[in-house]
């Protein structure tokens, strides 16, 4: 007879279960990752510049929303080009309830992340609902019919979302801008402050929540699935069900994280919330980290947003460095042909993202052991 | 009369234009193995993938334990308690060994862990290889591997297509053995081109031929009927 009791010796299943466990705290990746989650919370008292505050915020969000797109993705093997369309719908949320039709107080703040969750729930249900059962490719161009369209309403309804011009949401309390509680560590507690960290601790929390979710039961039948849709449905999973579980919660993630961009930016419009640039560059990034690592986001959000900003001021080094030469001054003016470059090295020497690749030789040396 | 677990009536099932499956017919007994044997593009593989809710048939009844399950989608077959081992394997390459078993453990409970402990039995590689990516195994784990999956759950029928294909005979004779042993706990539909393999394990045989049941019996009696045997499987 098999005893279930605790004095029972552990079958191989737990046994499995209380290796890995333990497993988790003699990984070096573990030290790993505190030390960037120090760097991200160090950097207002380390770093006195507000462009590389915005840069490491700004990499901390986009992280994050890698984070959930690879989710969708990587972990499932649904191709949405709408991900970024519940990012704008979460900054929109912030957007409209602060700074159009409520006001600055907290439970405006709460109700505008409230709405952004549920609106971006319920949308993905319904366009998963009637188009996850068709094939990959008429998923992909549904969802981005459906940004294509979110976008276009966003500029058109120009009375409730300040069309083009967007809008500039007042933050309550300890957001808002005149908000001041002295020095601590030599930093200015200021709104800025706060706010980076408020939007800091979100993003570790649910990039901690999306972990435990793909390496759950769950997220293991999700990849079985992106492996492997009819085996897994022959074992006795309904895999429709499955895919609508992650996309909602994929767009749940993201419509959070616009929330918080727009509370850190204090500004939305549908070029900065909705527009295909940001789905491209979700895309960029998780191609760059590699996909179904999920950390791999951080990579690609670190590598294409430090391009992005550090790369323009290449022209004003061009111009220090060549005074006498306009070839090479002109030359360092072409800092997008640079990030092209870098984008097709990183490709070709890490075909599967960098930490996909990295992962790959790990394993096939540990194999070779 | 021994119980019929499986009944398959005059089932016809297309590919898109291809009318593949023309009539098969077939019962499988409870605790027998029922060898589906036939030349390549025969349509047993259909059947198999028709059987398990892969392909809709347009015409025929499929009976599983007196229930109809002709229009059942795949994982409402398989919850009650039908396991398919494919051709070619179809493990989940990017996940572990561990986790590919997990994957396919519907319920985890003491029966469960059971099944799990007489799987690493029959086949140490695979609890050598727990924690490996299932994409690095060899075929012959990896067949392992799939036929580990179908059978840690309480199946009540095992649908097994082609095992030995693109093996080593010595990992054949590894999987025959483990096969042996499983077939006490559930009854088998297997698909298989090698006869050597077939004829060890089968007790009951249908023969298909374009897409028709032509032939059945014991698989004794096929062993010794080389007439049957060199018509339909040309040896």
């Amino acid at each position: 007879m098999t005893s279930d009791g605790p004095s029972a010796a552990p079958t191989p299943v737990q046994a499995s279960r209380i290796l890995e466990r333990e497993a988790r705290f003699r990984q070096p990746t573990l030290y790993l990752r505190l030390a960037l989650t120090a760097a991200f919370a160090l950097a207002p008292v380390l770093l006195p510049s507000f462009q590389l505050m915005d840069l490491m915020l700004k990499i901390a969000l986009f992280a994050t929303l890698v984070a959930s797109y690879d989710v969708v993705i990587g972990y499932t093997g649904i191709v949405s080009f709408g991900h970024a369309m519940f990012f704008g719908f979460g900054a929109y949320a912030v957007g409209l309830s602060l700074g159009k039709f409520g006001a600055p107080t907290y439970g405006y703040l709460a109700l505008a992340f409230a709405l952004g969750v549920l609106v971006s729930a319920a949308l993905a249900l319904v366009i998963g609902a009637f188009s996850l059962r068709v094939k990959a490719l008429f998923f992909a161009m549904i969802t981005l019919a459906f940004a294509e369209y979110a976008l276009i309403l966003a500029v058109q309804l120009s009375h409730l979302t300040g069309g083009e011009d967007g809008i500039s949401p007042k933050l309550p309390g300890v957001f808002a801008v005149s908000f001041t509680a002295g020095k601590v560590l030599g930093v200015d507690v200021n709104g800025r402050v706060v706010t980076y960290y408020v939007v800091l601790v979100v993003c570790l929390a649910l990039f901690l929540t999306m972990s435990r979710f793909v390496h759950s039961p769950l997220g293991r039948t999700l990849q079985a699935i992106r492996d492997n849709e009819q085996r897994a449905e022959a074992l006795g999973y309904r895999t429709f069900i499955f895919q609508l579980i992650s996309s909602s919660f994929g767009s749940v993630v993201a419509a959070v994280l616009g929330g918080c961009y727009a509370m850190w930016v204090r500004y939305v419009n549908p070029e900065s919330a909705l527009s295909i640039q940001i789905m491209l560059d979700v895309l960029l990034m998780v191609i760059i980290g590699g996909m179904g690592t999920l950390y791999g986001g951080i990579i690609g959000a670190a590598v294409l947003l430090t391009a992005r900003t550090l790369l323009p001021d290449l022209r004003a080094v061009g111009t220090l460095m060549f005074p006498g030469s306009e070839i090479l001054q002109r030359l360092t003016e072409r800092w997008l042909l640079y990030f092209g470059i870098l984008f097709i090295l990183v490709v070709f020497f890490f075909p599967k993202g960098v930490i996909g690749t990295v992962r790959e030789v790990l394993s096939r040396r540990n194999a070779a052991r | 009369m021994p119980e019929i677990i499986l009944e398959v009536e005059d089932v016809h099932t297309y590919i898109g234009q291809h009318h593949i499956l023309q009539g098969v017919s077939l019962h499988a007994r409870a605790d027998a193995v029922t060898v589906l044997l036939g030349r390549n593009g025969a349509g047993k593989t259909t059947t198999m993938r028709t059987i398990v809710g892969l392909l809709h048939p347009t015409q025929g009844a499929i009976r599983f334990a007196g229930r109809d399950i002709r229009r059942l989608p795949p994982y409402e077959i398989a919850r009650l308690g039908i396991g398919y081992v494919p051709e070619g394997q179809g493990i989940f390459a990017t996940l572990t060994v561990d986790e590919n078993i997990r994957v396919a453990m519907l319920e985890e409970d003491a029966e469960s862990r059971k099944r799990l402990e007489q799987i690493f039995a029959l086949f140490p590689d695979l609890e050598r290889f727990r924690h490996a990516r299932a994409g690095s195994l060899s075929g012959g784990q990896k067949q392992m591997l799939s036929i580990a999956r179908a059978f840690v759950n309480r199946n009540r029928l095992l649908l097994i297509d082609e095992p030995s294909k693109g093996l080593a005979p010595i990992i054949i004779d590894h999987l025959v053995t483990a096969l042996r042993a499983m077939k006490q706990q559930a009854t088998v539909l297997l698909v298989e081109q090698n006869f050597q393999v077939a004829s060890a394990l089968g007790d009951d045989f249908y023969l298909i031929d374009d897409g028709r049941t032509v032939h059945r019996g014991p698989m004794e009696a096929l062993v010794h009927d080389h007439a049957l045997k060199k018509r339909y499987l040309g040896i």
